[in-house]
């Protein structure tokens, strides 16, 4: 199963364009949701004005390298570590759910645009990397929803309990699960159980992409750039009118932040 | 009701309440106790519950004793001279001797207290007050119970105490819910003691949309300290005794420090000293009282509040002397910081710079409490050495009822804690209630599950009674079947504004208004069993306002039944405009009937346990 | 007032949620993410602005009295032992101030008396609390007084 490529096995029966056209509608549906939420909610004046405040508030200004390698250290400790989740399981689960997605995705548009023409054949890392993102999502994600979900966590909320702001990683689940269910029943032959999966696996696709207007998709953008921004206010000491770290020694270790936020 | 699970505990040493009397009496019970079970139940979370939750800058009680400042007796004496001679002697010395021991383990244990550079003592800001640098002075004393209690019990809040079912006027433990999970919990315990929250909320404040937050005393201290016992009909004492704060304007941000430390003081709108003009007049009223040194709280606020009605507002604080000092400066500020961070955004709001600007001052909504300057709450047993016979019934700090103990707030006619002594008391009730079970007190205590399904279904009904009612209309917040906690609240501000002494009626009452009062309170109690709760937030507050309406018919039947006016500039009773000694110098005793609901009070003796020091100098 | 909480750095991590001394601070349906719910009933007592991690959360002023355009922001370091605030006025004036908040390492100093030695049965039948007479620093025993100057009703 690992070592297949679905997608081709898909090719012999839906031809290839149309599979292809499928993720390229995907795609659009991304950019419509998130130009369609920025046009409404006006995020982006929002941002740019918050930004301008803060450049008054400035205490010196930076130069465009350090700018730059100001985003460059965000990206790659910031945002390629989710950082922001500080120690703990959320961090991991959340680095694991992240890059088993970008995994899933990156093979899901090589396969589908590289190895559904017939013929071709498909070098097994690509199928390989394809169900070890999806398992990557949905151990990530699983524990997620299961166990460390805030309002499961500190506000005593039952696994089960569904609200609005679980569209986008109940349909991101609901995408990797449905994938890999279907991959396992199309190499084991069960026709009809590997069509039913390939349905819903395509349902679970258009709730996730089509929903970016109201979930947190959008998120993926807006967090990265909120990262960059912050790092700059902390170093043009701006700070978002935060004080400066004291200059102190770490000498007390923990105290009420040694525990987890579940205290009931 | 099937989804919310019933938990069952039995313990030896059940507190109710984390807060700096609670987080005191969990602490000290392990020492006496070490094989007992100690529980301490907290409606919020115990690292940040209660009235220090922001922090405090000083510690308003330490006696000194060490380096000959003070003795337990001036405590005394300074803590009834301010209450018109109207405290409990014996609980106030016991607390004074005891406090010392309290600050230094608080020292030991990381709480920053400033020193005097030159002397290397706690830096004094007063008398009896030193300086901290407090933010986390809950946090510290928490992790102390954490380390004592066997279990420290989050977000549930205790509704109701049970009694025992085996022996007359025997506690049998309590009951409440989790606000988390919805469950119900029973705890059935040897002991309780009471060291919950005295009541903020129940006049109407000054503020009234968000600011409604911004009451001196925390917002979730809702009478619990009160309601809890006064409902299984344990005697309440000095209930009237609601106390009126002079603080910053709209922020209700502390003066101690300013006034001690910073040496400012108060002026009118004119300029003028005012306190002055009104001698005579208060003399008047209260006698000699006035001339005593240092001039009682109330009387202070009296002179403010005549003044302000006469038209000399609004009054500042003179800070612009005081604050060219950098240091004084970084006190000012930091006063606030570390207890009442909602004063520096008052000023920073208002461009209000303390070195250009005298800021202005007012006094507050009233307050009922027994930890601060005044002494509101259950009546206790004293200490078998300090307490004359009728103070005394076996166990110190022990209730009426056999068993149920309180600290802090909770036990009235000891004023002039404040922090420190509240935990000291905590830890008095703690040795008292283990030297109970010890002595075979508590055996046999029978509890049925009767007792606490019906307790249960009382408890979940304001969850049902909205559910059912929503039925009836299309949405919102109107309804003719249901009340809202804040619908409920707001109008027991309302009655307790207009009748009982609120600001409404610049702290002034009489006979009359107090029994119009008790009508709408007891048409309120009705309605009250009508109030519908959406989800378990709202129905912590639903219990918070039911716990805060019974106080409150407590207080407004202590205020008709003390026929003088004792303390002028807390509130004065119109129709006996005088402090009356010849008929009045006694505390006041109350007993709610727990079948009934009627409230029966007395006259009890006042015991002078330490003689006047020197001749009263005025002031 | 009160507090609110900034879209961009609330991760949804729930330490306001837990540390509330009000109950007020909860988590949004909509976004999983932190709000007051209850403006009205906050203290401004700023425990979930000190235990956000990531800084998401700010007071601004009750509404009733306070103008806008000011800013009281707070950083509790608690490996530092240290609280550093900044006060921003409306008209731009700023004051910083650092203050220490605790002087031993959290929790060390405190003592388990579980394991500490048991109390004499002199000093259970004593009026004595914890660490006493020694924790009062004074020499000699816990101050009394004797029962026969007690005086009843009498106006002192």
């Amino acid at each position: 199963m690992m070592s297949i490529n679905p997608f081709a096995t898909l090719a012999e029966t839906i031809s290839p364009s149309a599979i292809q056209g499928f993720v390229l509608v995907m795609l659009a549906l991304i950019v419509l949701g998130i130009v369609i939420q920025m046009i409404h909610h006006k995020n982006v004046t929002y941002f740019f004005n918050n930004a301008k405040k803060a450049k008054l508030a400035a205490e010196r200004e930076i130069g465009a390298g350090e700018k730059t390698a100001i985003i460059l250290k965000t990206v790659v400790h910031d945002i390629a570590t989710t950082a922001e989740l500080g120690a703990g399981k959320r961090r991991i689960a959340h680095v694991m759910g992240m890059y088993g997605t970008i995994l899933f995705w990156v093979a899901s548009v090589v396969m589908v645009f590289g190895y559904t023409a017939a013929g071709t054949a498909t070098p097994t890392v690509w199928p390989m990397i394809w169900h070890v993102g999806a398992i990557m999502t949905c151990v990530g994600g699983y524990w997620f929803w299961l166990f460390l979900r805030v309002d499961v966590l500190a506000e005593a909320h039952p696994w089960y309990r569904i609200i609005k702001a679980d569209l986008f990683v109940l349909a991101l689940l609901a995408c990797a699960t449905t994938g890999l269910a279907w991959s396992y029943f199309q190499s084991s032959g069960s026709t009809g159980l590997e069509y039913l999966f390939l349905v819903l696996f395509i349902t679970s696709n258009i709730v996730l992409f089509g929903g970016v207007y109201w979930s947190k998709f959008a998120h993926m953008i807006y967090k990265p750039g909120a990262a960059i921004q912050k790092n700059l206010a902390e170093a043009d000491g701006s700070r978002d009118n935060l004080p400066p770290l004291a200059d102190a020694p770490k000498q007390f270790g923990l105290g009420i932040k040694r525990e987890q936020p579940k205290h009931y | 009701m099937a989804k919310h699970k019933t938990h069952y505990e039995d313990c030896d040493v059940l507190v109710v309440g984390g807060g700096m009397a609670g987080t005191g009496a969990t602490f000290e019970a392990r020492h006496w106790g070490r094989d007992m079970k100690i529980i301490c139940v907290e409606k919020a979370n115990i690292d940040r519950s209660g009235a220090v939750a922001q922090g405090l800058y000083a510690i308003n009680c330490y006696m000194g004793m060490q380096w000959g400042e003070n003795q337990p007796e001036d405590h005394v004496r300074y803590a009834r001279n301010d209450l018109m001679g109207m405290v409990r002697e014996d609980l106030g010395y016991d607390m004074a001797r005891h406090v010392d021991s309290t600050v230094h383990m608080f020292d030991e244990w990381g709480l920053p207290m400033m020193k005097n550079e030159k002397t290397g003592r706690y830096l004094r800001e007063g008398k009896w007050q030193i300086m901290i640098h407090g933010e986390s002075y809950k946090p510290i004393v928490a992790e102390a119970a954490k380390k004592s209690a066997d279990k420290i019990y989050n977000r549930i809040m205790i509704t109701h105490l049970l009694m025992d079912e085996s022996q007359e006027n025997r506690i049998g433990g309590a009951v409440g819910f989790n606000m988390r999970t919805g469950d119900f919990h029973v705890f059935r315990a040897k002991t309780v003691i009471v060291a919950a929250g005295g009541a903020s909320h129940i006049f109407k404040p000054r503020a009234v949309g968000e600011g409604m937050g911004r009451t001196w005393y925390a917002p979730w201290s809702n009478g619990s300290a009160y309601a809890l016992p006064i409902a299984v009909g344990a005697k309440m004492t000095q209930m009237e005794n609601r106390i009126v704060l002079c603080r910053f304007k709209d922020g209700y941000g502390p003066v101690g420090a300013y006034f001690l430390h910073l040496k400012t003081y108060t002026q009118n709108a004119n300029g003028e000293n005012y306190e002055k003009k009104w001698y005579d007049q208060t003399k008047e009223l209260v006698g000699d009282y006035i001339d005593h040194h240092p001039t009682p709280t109330c009387l202070r606020n009296h002179a403010f509040i005549q003044e302000t009605m006469a038209g000399g507002g609004p009054i500042h604080m003179v800070t612009t002397e005081a604050f060219q000092d950098p240091h004084l400066e970084t006190v000012g500020w930091e006063n606030f910081l570390g207890m009442t961070v909602g004063q520096a955004v008052v000023w920073a709001s208002q461009n209000i710079d303390p070195k250009y600007t005298n800021p202005e001052l007012t006094t507050s909504e009233p307050y009922v409490m027994g930890s601060h300057a005044t002494c509101s709450g259950a009546w206790v047993s004293g200490p078998e050495d300090l307490s004359p016979p009728e103070y005394f019934w076996g166990y110190n700090r022990m209730l009426t009822i056999d068993g149920l103990f309180g600290a802090g707030d909770t036990v009235g006619g000891s004023a002039h804690k404040f922090s420190s002594g509240s935990f000291t008391e905590g830890r008095l009730a703690a040795k008292a209630a283990v030297k109970y079970i010890n002595d075979q007190k508590a055996e046999d205590i029978k509890v049925t599950d009767k007792q606490c399904e019906d307790f249960k279904e009382a408890i979940f009904k304001p969850l049902e009674t909205y559910q059912v009612a929503q039925n009836e209309i299309t949405g919102g917040t109107v309804s003719p079947s249901y009340i809202s906690p804040i619908q409920g609240l707001q109008r027991l501000q309302r009655i307790m504004d207009e009748y009982v002494g609120g600001i409404a009626t610049n702290y002034m009452t009489n006979g009359n208004m107090l029994k119009r009062g008790l009508e709408l309170l007891a048409w309120l109690e009705e309605d009250l069993e009508k109030v519908g709760a959406e989800d378990l937030h709202q129905l912590m507050r639903a219990w918070e306002l039911k716990h805060r309406a019974l106080t409150s018919q407590c207080v407004t039947e202590h205020t008709m039944f003390r026929e003088e006016t004792r303390w002028p500039g807390y509130y004065y009773r119109g129709d006996h405009m005088k402090l009356d000694d010849d008929n009045w110098h006694c505390l006041t005793v109350s007993r709610r009937d727990p079948k009934t609901g009627k409230f029966s009070l007395e006259k009890v003796p006042v015991y002078h346990i330490v003689d006047e020091n020197e001749k009263k100098k005025a002031s | 007032m009160s507090t609110f909480v900034y879209m961009t750095r609330c991760d949804g991590c729930g330490h306001c949620v837990d540390i509330c001394p009000s109950d007020i601070m909860h988590i949004d349906e909509n976004i999983r993410r932190a709000v007051n719910i209850e403006p009205n009933f906050c203290w401004e007592c700023y425990s979930c602005v000190k235990a956000c991690p990531n800084h998401a959360i700010d007071v601004r002023g009750y509404a009733d009295f306070a103008p806008m355009g000011h800013s009281v922001r707070v950083r509790r370091e608690e490996e530092k032992g240290t609280i550093s605030w900044k006060i921003k006025f409306r008209n731009g004036t700023t004051k910083d101030f650092v203050s220490p908040i605790t002087t031993k390492p959290w929790g060390k100093f405190i003592p388990k008396l579980a394991d500490g030695d048991k109390p004499k049965q002199e000093e259970i039948n004593s009026q004595m609390l914890y660490t006493e007479p020694n924790g009062l620093n004074i020499d000699g025993k816990l101050p009394s007084v004797p029962k026969d100057t007690f005086k009843k009703g009498v106006y002192y």
